[in-house]
């Protein structure tokens, strides 16, 4: 059985090597396609912005004392906890809040006597809950300004010339590595979903309907291969294909980001960080099988189904933007998500994708969503191979 | 060694409703024999041979094919038969050792196996050109010989040829028929469908008549030639299936 499913592999590769629009797909569709991508994903983008304004978050409050009602104020902006530290923790993460502002101890003083100060918001950008607190604190870093000034003209009677020397700064304290990985986590799964469905389309409809077409599906059906094997040794071809697509895809990505950008000086500033270890890329790829395998399936199904290529590509469209809309859908709602986005195929690989990326892997959700990516590959296998079994689909006019 | 009994297959259109495309035939054919089945475009000749081949399903009657049923043993039918329809179509990226290579795998045969088969049959079919060549740089008479190369690479000791002839030349056709007639010598059982009465009067030891599912006359070529007083098997066909038209 498995010699004819390697034969059946190999005739595919080949086939779909020395096809001009697979290749196409495979390895040129996924650098022409970025531009469009990327408006889209500003909208996507600005959709997550109006999410993370109710986000809950925790701000630490590091020499509040300074600033009589400071505390309330923070309190009082939208889904904000005010957390009283003693000092600047060294990690956020470590510390339970999302961000921390810090006002000098004796910064009342300071300003009193003509002296500079500086109240500094620390928060990451590259983390969407504490991206979040960052903007939430924009209001309190308005007040703060214009408090401390109030207080500092009232002690000066208002008719000093020059304003007190007071300086309040957000301050993202993301590193490098930081920013990479999280502008990672929210294009890899993505792409991946994207390349995935774009690779595997055009071979599996040339591997099923072009069968058909080109009048050799008697051929093999005469043959002593059960429609079992077929089924499976097209399939595992449609999924190398799709699978080349998205490796090539990401390093697509990686290239524009990390070698592209860096070569050009006027682009340095855009150059990322790309660090995704070799067990993330092992998981990744573990996690996105199951997905890859249920889509390839969809589509060899679909090609079966179909009676012409032109028929086949049609459907396959489709399923491709189903598959691309499903993993846009791994954009919004980045915080908290819901257990049930797990249950759903495409969507829960783009998001397991993302916890992965952020090192945040709910059990639960992996459990979820692998497994039902296993069990839909497995029944969208069953049903391509009965209708590779059916006369009246395979024949039908 | 092929014996059908009462073989039927009805296909269900959604739009038309039932289509009756073979009506309950019977017929036996013999190893070392050629069996002609004759009868004009949608007679059921096609259907008929698909059944024989597993590729369609019977509605009801059963037929057996080298000693397996076709309904319960469609894997050992497939491997005892040899399956070409001049409908058919290679894979035109592929390369002639390339698709023989594949269709042996699908056999089952060893790699090594295929290779030595290839070698065997690259004299018998003039392959030495067709072997590294693509399909889509192929004449028609390469892909044909290529075709039956296919058909024969695991040896089968069935053959079922369904308008083999169809949309070749004279010599590509003539060509054909002659591997046919070489089959028959090797003692193969071999059945042949065309609407050519010149080639089943040619190849044929026995021949059945279709018409709408049916056979109408069976013999041997002699036989169905009686009919119609010594004339030709054309005259015997048109005879035969008019009588049919006319309500005779």
């Amino acid at each position: 059985m498995a010699g004819k499913i390697g034969a059946i592999y190999r005739k595919e590769i080949i086939d779909t090597l020395r096809d001009g629009r697979s290749v196409f797909a495979i390895f040129v569709f996924p650098f022409l396609l970025y531009p469009a991508m990327i408006l889209f994903m500003g909208w996507i983008h600005a959709k997550s912005a109006e999410e993370a304004k109710v986000l809950p978050v925790r701000v630490g409050l590091v020499g509040a004392a300074q600033v009589p009602g400071l505390a309330d104020s923070v309190g009082a902006q939208q889904a904000v906890t005010a957390v009283a530290l003693s000092a600047v923790p060294d990690s956020l993460e470590t510390s339970g809040v999302n961000a921390v502002l810090e006002v000098p101890e004796d910064a009342a003083a300071r300003l009193g006597r003509g002296d500079s100060a500086k109240v500094i918001l620390y928060y990451k950008d590259a983390d969407d809950r504490s991206s979040a607190a960052g903007d939430r604190m924009k209001p309190v870093m308005e007040w703060l300004r214009r408090t401390l000034t109030v207080a500092w003209a009232r002690e000066h009677g208002a008719t000093i010339d020059a304003p007190p020397a007071l300086d309040v700064e957000r301050r993202d304290i993301s590193s490098k590595a930081e920013v990479g990985r999280s502008v990672a986590a929210l294009v890899i799964p993505y792409l991946l979903v994207f390349m995935i469905a774009a690779g595997a389309m055009h071979t599996a409809v040339d591997a099923t309907t072009g069968e058909k077409e080109r009048s050799t599906l008697e051929t093999i059906l005469a043959s002593s291969a059960s429609r079992a094997e077929l089924v499976l040794g097209k399939c595992a071809a449609v999924l190398s294909a799709s699978l080349t697509g998205a490796i090539t895809g990401i390093f697509g990505l990686w290239f524009s980001f990390a070698v592209v950008a860096n070569a050009f000086s006027a682009l340095s500033d855009q150059s990322l960080q790309f660090s995704v270890g070799p067990m993330a890329m092992l998981w990744i790829f573990l996690s996105i099988l199951p997905a890859a395998v249920f889509l390839c399936a969809v589509l060899v199904a679909i090609g079966c189904f179909a009676r012409s290529m032109r028929e086949g590509q049609t459907y396959a469209t489709y399923v491709y933007m189903a598959a691309v809309f499903l993993g846009l859908g791994s954009f919004s709602g980045q915080h908290d998500i819901p257990l049930q986005r797990f249950f759903i195929p495409i969507l829960n690989t783009a998001l397991l994708q993302r916890e992965i990326l952020t090192n945040a892997v709910v059990p639960l959700h992996a459990l979820a969503a692998i497994g039902t990516s296993v069990l839909a590959a497995a029944v969208m296998l069953g049903i391509a191979m009965r209708l590779f079994s059916n006369e009246s689909v395979l024949f039908r006019t | 060694m092929i014996q059908v009994q009462e073989l039927r297959k009805v296909f269900h259109d959604r739009k038309k409703g039932e289509i009756p495309a073979v009506g309950g035939i019977s017929f036996t054919c013999r190893p070392g024999q050629v069996f002609g089945l004759l009868g004009r475009n949608g007679a059921g000749k096609t259907t008929t041979l698909r059944m024989l081949a597993t590729i369609l399903a019977p509605t009801s009657g059963t037929a057996v094919v080298q000693g397996f049923d076709i309904v319960r043993q469609g894997a050992d039918v497939r491997r005892s038969i040899g399956y070409l329809s001049g409908d058919t179509n290679l894979y035109g990226r592929l390369t002639g050792r390339e698709i023989l290579g594949y269709f042996g795998a699908l056999a089952g045969m060893e790699p090594a196996a295929v290779a030595k088969r290839v070698e065997e049959l690259r004299e018998t079919f003039d392959l030495g050109e067709v072997l590294g060549k693509r399909v889509v740089n192929m004449s028609t008479g390469m892909k044909q010989r290529l075709s039956v190369a296919r058909v024969v690479l695991h040896d089968p000791p069935v053959l079922i040829f369904d308008e083999p002839t169809a949309g070749l030349d004279v010599i590509g056709a003539r060509e054909v028929l002659r591997i046919v007639q070489e089959f028959r010598g090797r003692g193969r059982t071999v059945i042949f469908s065309t609407h050519i009465m010149t080639e089943a009067e040619r190849l044929c030891d026995e021949v059945a008549i279709i018409e709408q599912g049916a056979i109408l006359a069976q013999g041997t070529v002699e036989e169905l030639r009686r009919r119609v007083n010594g004339a030709s098997l054309e005259d015997a066909f048109i005879d035969v299936v008019g009588s049919v038209n006319d309500g005779r």
